[in-house]
């Protein structure tokens, strides 16, 4: 008698994302069809939102003689990696489980970041560009496609999505049939898992294993242009062609945020750079400045919590048509935020008083405001209409005068050494956070200013050769942007350097 | 109650002879127990056996009522343990559940009173042994206690059949030797799906439907002078060898012989699965487990039986022993005999696999390939097995070129809406912003909470074991310069905490903060049944209460506070942290299980939604534009719900905060953002569908008018 193959799959998830269901079908609907099969998983608390795994084998020959089942998968002998999540992939790989002689991946390519991707005070995203090459390359068939997106589009979870590609997939003995039989049967959401099968196999059935390209994880979603296409011409006369989209949407922002005399004075900040014929600085400061000069004062998020369109996304998000939606906000400024919008000639000695009375963490005025109803609104709305103060205001001042020492830093490193400008013109993505976590990031910010232009002056002295500073501007940025723990090491840092 | 149902599967339970089972493998091990005729069963649910418990419950009214059997959530192992006590005097069968080894542990002081006093009726005691992949535990074996306390184990091979057969054999066993047996089954056997031939079930003889009629006394089975060396004796002299009799009169070992005499292995019978697929793998065995290579499976692995042992060994060279966990007995029993029968045979185990951690496939594999190159066989060459062993592992080398940083970890953490996460946001934000109360020793508990000590709170300095929080605070309360605070669950706390813990701690006169956390279940087994439930797990009423308890111990200092107001969660620790109120200061956080809320409230919603009443469903959202991207929330918030997304300011870089569609509305990101004083970046949306006409006319005015605001050029 010939020996009958034992055929594998391994599904990896997140805990609570359904793939005990999953693998339900995949093992009734392999009884259905005669093929004996068992499944296993894992119970238990460890599994709470946590990576976890289900694996089933099933053996290819009809109505067989069971065949001694194994409870894990092993490393290279899998048939089948059936994952409900991108990141869950990788994590397979790098376990060794999928191999390219024998492994088809059926994967969804949506992500659900890990704690620890989120934590950061940057960008912790692990890279998908990573993941995607190397599910190509661990696989000798690769299905990879946003399953959850599929699935809410049919009112459904992605692990029914998944079950069709798998069914299209063809690497199991299945019939389609068979899989549907099994949805039945559980009994669970039967209507909705079905049409979630179907749209899944069709997915897969579109995608061949050669071209199945992993949809883009999101959707670069800009705003149109506002300005015409003559006034942006007119005020960006000068500036290399290739700035002009940048340029455009900077413009854009800044009109929003206060008048056109203020995209003047951004246009005016940025032309002296333009003489340097460095599109990548250039770049990097067209793009911070605007950010920064648009900083989310109370007047600001006035702004942009009573805008028309957000009601309209709020509703879109949640998928309202028919319904109503009463939305609260969670307010909360502190007393730097709320004198931040009043001129800088009335507050400034009370602001200079309230640091030394309250120098870790200003009283605040919470309140939880419903902006969809009229009185609500405008409470907040109110605030937008003393847009026209804020020159005048204490922040501005503040922010302004900060703007200025950066630029004079670059512009001044930018004469000693190119690299050494970009990493200082960097530094402002550190500017970022409202209250408390905003004084902190300005602190790091001046310092790393302070400490990097110390460091340079000493090494201009020397005859250049910017290392040093160089190395610490883009080393102490990625400390603070790893997060608090990063942030001591990022002071740590900046006292050896200047020690040495 | 419980994570899972079972009332489908159940019904099986009732299945008569022939009729063909499909289910979990627990579901195999139930049916083999009304297969047995036992008159009791209970026990303490944890993981990999929580899921035992919630079968017993669904099936106490359907099955076991109706057989008259006794169920029962015991309180905590110890008294799933003194369950079996029924056994002693009296000739009925009974089982019960826990998780080892720490259920064991907790469990140890009333079995080994039943494993000296012995036993009459079968007493079987289900262990998920939570070792390897997915435990949630420390890992240790349960072998040495049965060693301790002379209480046989099996473990038997992984398949339905193999359950069920092996369940029953437990109880003859137990008879037979007149000990309690342990009945090991591993963490992914526990949900192994497969197939049963059903057996009638058994009406038990002694029962609640035919009761006992007269008690049964014998000073022999007290444990008292003279009597416990008496006890002693008759382990050693006639309970192990009539286990031992027993085990070779029903074949519970299998004797697999093969061709290649001159090699073997013996192995758990739990691993036998593993092993069979390493051997297949590698090419010397086909995929139903026949081999050249004879196997001796130890479905029972104490006690041993030297003649078994001393005849598997006999003539042959090389012995390779598949054995999890250390020390490892079996190897060194098997040495021993060699050596006292004079065999010339080299035994191999640890020195090829791993001293420690599960056998998994991945690490038999390579000792079975290190020994069977080694040895040599004639059926298959050492080259053909080297090769079969680098085709499966060639592929890893690469993983490295296309993974050049390592995949970020997932650590288990609190579910979406969860009321115990919000309390260890409060105790970070107090750590953070008022280190000179909030940055202090925190004694962590088991359950949920002891995810505390994971990111991104990082709250808990030591767990010492299931409702110890507060005893292990005993020592560092009066040590350190600052108030201390302990954690407890409410599972915890009915479990060991309210003895051990709250009455240790006022006998004491200790001086800290207890912060107990009341969701209403054992929420980390899959919300079961606690004293302050409300309802037992035969779904009968109790009414405990902790506050009940806590004030019966005389608790001078007790606050309850609604675990999702941080700020009030904050203030009340605050409060605590620093009254002059000495003693014991207890705060009972409280508010239910998300994940049964959940299971409750949404098909509750879906009903509603469809029978077109109006249904209003609270959301939160972040504004991505108000948002700057810091993610200073998700520091001290951790909700899966509250996650990234691409910044959709083509402007900026670093992704922003975003709300998917599985939140709950529990409120907790803006009680956060309100807390720490983070950004005004948090909305709540509260959808409501099928408005009423009112709603309606009142949304649209007010839409109205907000519309013309928002078009006024400022």
């Amino acid at each position: 008698m010939s020996d009958p193959r034992v055929l594998s799959v391994l599904i990896p998830a997140v805990g609570g994302q359904g793939g005990g269901v999953l693998l339900d079908w995949v093992v009734d609907a392999a009884l259905l069809d005669g093929y004996p099969a068992h499944g296993t998983s894992i119970p238990g608390v460890a599994q709470r939102t946590g990576s976890t795994t289900y694996y089933i084998e099933l053996c290819d020959a009809r109505d067989a003689e069971p065949p001694v089942f194994s409870l894990y998968p092993v490393p290279g002998a899998l048939d089948v990696l059936l994952a409900a999540e991108f990141l869950e992939v990788g994590r397979m790989i790098e376990l060794g489980f999928p191999s390219p002689a024998r492994t088809t991946i059926v994967a969804s390519t949506h992500r659900l970041y890990s704690i620890h991707e989120k934590i950061v005070t940057g960008r912790g995203i692990y890279p998908s560009e990573d993941l995607q090459r190397a599910a190509r390359a661990f696989s000798r068939a690769l299905y990879a496609f946003d399953a959850l997106a599929l699935a809410r589009e049919h009112g459904t979870e992605a692990n029914a999505v998944l079950l069709g590609a798998l069914a299209a997939a063809g690497a199991l003995p299945i019939r389609a049939d068979a899989f549907r039989e099994a949805i039945r049967r559980k009994g669970v959401q039967v209507g909705a898992n079905l049409r979630g099968f179907d749209a899944g196999l069709a997915a897969a059935q579109r995608l061949t294993s050669a071209s199945a390209a992993p949809a883009p994880l999101t959707v670069a979603a800009g705003r149109p242009a506002a300005a015409t296409d003559t006034d942006a011409a007119r005020l960006t006369a000068g500036f290399p062609a290739e700035l002009r989209p940048v340029l455009g949407q900077a413009i854009e922002r800044l009109t929003e945020y206060q008048n056109g005399a203020y995209v003047e004075r951004y246009l005016a900040r940025l032309r002296p750079f333009v003489a340097l014929d460095d599109p990548t600085l250039l770049g990097l400061l067209a793009r911070s400045l605007a950010v920064w000069m648009t900083y989310e004062d109370a007047i600001r998020v006035a702004q942009l919590k009573t805008r028309w369109s957000r009601f309209e996304r709020i509703r879109r998000e949640q998928g309202v048509t028919r319904g109503e939606i009463v939305v609260t906000d969670y307010l909360k400024p502190d007393l730097d935020e709320i004198w931040g919008i009043l001129p800088r000639r009335l507050v400034a000695p009370f602001a200079r008083w309230a640091e030394r009375r309250w120098p870790r963490g200003r009283p605040t005025l919470g309140q939880h405001v419903r902006t969809t109803t009229v009185t609500g609104y405008l409470r907040v709305w109110l605030l937008t209409l003393l847009r026209p103060l804020r020159p005048i205001s204490y922040r501005a001042h503040e922010e302004h005068a900060r703007m200025e020492r950066w630029l004079a830093a670059v512009a001044r490193c930018a004469a000693w050494d190119r690299p050494l400008a970009r990493e200082v013109a960097r530094a402002a993505q550190l500017v970022k956070g409202y209250g408390d976590v905003r004084r902190r990031m300005t602190g790091h910010f001046d310092r790393l200013l302070g400490v990097v232009m110390r460091v340079a002056e000493l090494e201009a002295a020397n005859g250049g050769g910017f290392e040093a500073a160089r190395t610490l501007a883009a080393r102490y940025r990625t400390l603070v942007l790893q997060g608090p723990e990063g942030e001591a090491q990022a002071a740590v840092l900046a006292d050896q350097t200047l020690a040495r | 109650m419980g994570e899972l149902s079972f009332a489908e599967d159940v019904k099986q339970l009732a299945y008569g002879d022939g009729a063909v089972l499909r289910g979990e493998g627990i579901l195999a091990i139930t049916k083999a127990l009304l297969q047995s005729g036992v008159s009791y069963v209970g026990g303490y649910p944890g993981a990999p056996v929580s899921y035992l418990i919630d079968v017993l419950a669904d099936a106490n009214e359907p099955v076991l009522k109706p057989l008259g059997i006794y169920f029962e959530q015991s309180g905590s192992e110890a008294a799933a343990a003194a369950l079996l006590g029924a056994s002693i005097n009296y000739p009925m069968r009974g089982a019960v559940t826990w998780k080892s080894v720490v259920g064991t542990n907790v469990a140890s002081d009333a079995l080994s009173h039943v494993a000296s006093a012995g036993v009459i009726g079968g007493a079987l005691i289900v262990i998920g042994e939570d070792y390897g992949e997915g435990a949630s535990i420390l890992q240790e074996r349960t072998h040495s206690t049965a060693l301790k306390s002379s209480v046989p184990l099996l473990d038997p091979r992984n398949s339905l059949e193999s359950f069920a057969r092996f369940a029953e054999e437990g109880f003859g066993l137990s008879e037979a030797c007149n000990e309690p047996v342990f009945f090991s089954i591993r963490i992914r056997a526990c949900h192994m799906r497969g197939t049963l031939r059903c057996k009638d079930n058994v009406r038990p003889r002694i029962s609640m439907l035919s009761p006992l009629t007269a008690p049964s006394f014998s000073l022999e089975r007290i444990n008292l002078p003279p009597f416990t060396y008496q006890m002693e004796a008759r382990k050693f002299e006639t309970r192990l060898p009539a286990a031992r009799r027993y085990i070779v009169e029903h074949r519970l070992n299998e004797h697999f012989p093969g061709d290649e005499a001159h090699v073997g292995i013996v192995m758990q019978g739990g691993l036998w699965n593993t092993t069979l697929r390493g051997l297949h793998v590698l090419g010397v065995a086909d995929t139903r487990g026949r081999t050249p290579v004879p196997l001796l499976v130890l479905n029972a692995i104490h006690p041993l039986v030297p003649e078994e042992l001393i005849a598997f060994m006999r003539g042959k060279r090389r012995l390779l022993v598949v054995e999890e966990g250390m020390p490892n007995y079996i190897e060194r029993e098997l040495g021993a005999l060699a050596h006292d029968a004079k065999l010339d045979i080299e035994i191999h185990g640890k020195d090829v696999f791993s001293p420690h951690g599960e056998y998994v496939p991945q690490l038999v594999i390579g000792g079975l390939r290190r020994f069977l190159v080694e040895a040599g066989l004639a059926s298959q060459s050492a080259a053909a097995i080297d090769a079969r062993h680098h085709a499966l592992n060639a592929h890893r080398e690469a993983v490295g070129a296309v993974l050049p940083q390592p995949v970020a970890k997932r650590p288990p953490s609190f579910c979406t809406g969860c009321p115990e996460r919000p309390v260890f946001s409060a105790m970070k934000i107090l750590r953070e912003r008022e280190p000179e109360i909030g940055d202090t020793h925190v004694s962590a508990d088991i359950g949920c909470s002891t995810f505390s000590t994971q990111a991104p709170f990082n709250v808990g300095n030591s767990v010492l074991g299931y409702g110890m929080g507060l005893a292990s605070s005993s020592a560092v309360a009066p040590l350190f310069g600052r108030r201390v605070v302990s954690v407890m669950g409410d599972g915890g706390f009915w479990h060991n905490g309210l003895t051990n813990g709250v009455a240790n701690a006022m006998g004491n006169k200790q001086d800290s903060v207890l912060v107990i956390l009341d969701n209403f279940y054992a929420a980390a087994t899959g919300q079961h049944h606690v004293p302050s439930t409300g309802t037992n797990a035969r779904r009968e009423p109790v009414a405990m209460t902790i506050l009940d308890a806590l004030r019966g111990l005389g608790v001078p200092w007790i606050r309850t506070v609604n675990s999702y107001r941080i700020a009030e969660v904050m203030k009340t620790l605050r409060e605590a942290l620093t009254t002059r109120v000495p003693g014991l200061k207890v705060i009972i956080a409280r508010n239910e299980c998300m994940l049964e809320r959940q299971r409750r409230e949404k098909p509750r919603a879906r009903k509603a939604l469809a029978a077109g009443e109006e249904v209003v469903q609270p959301r939160f959202g972040v504004d991505p534009d108000v948002c700057t991207g810091d993610h200073s929330c998700m520091r001290l918030n951790g909700c899966p719900s509250l996650t990234l997304r691409d910044n959709p300011d083509p402007l900026r870089d670093d992704p922003v905060a975003h709300v998917d569609d599985t939140c709950v509305g529990c409120g907790v990101c803006g009680e956060v953002a309100h807390a720490a004083v983070l950004c005004p970046s948090f909305y709540e949306v509260k959808v409501v569908e099928n408005p009423s006409r009112w709603t309606r006319v009142l949304a649209g005015a007010r839409r109205a008018v907000i519309r013309r605001l928002a078009a006024v050029p400022v």
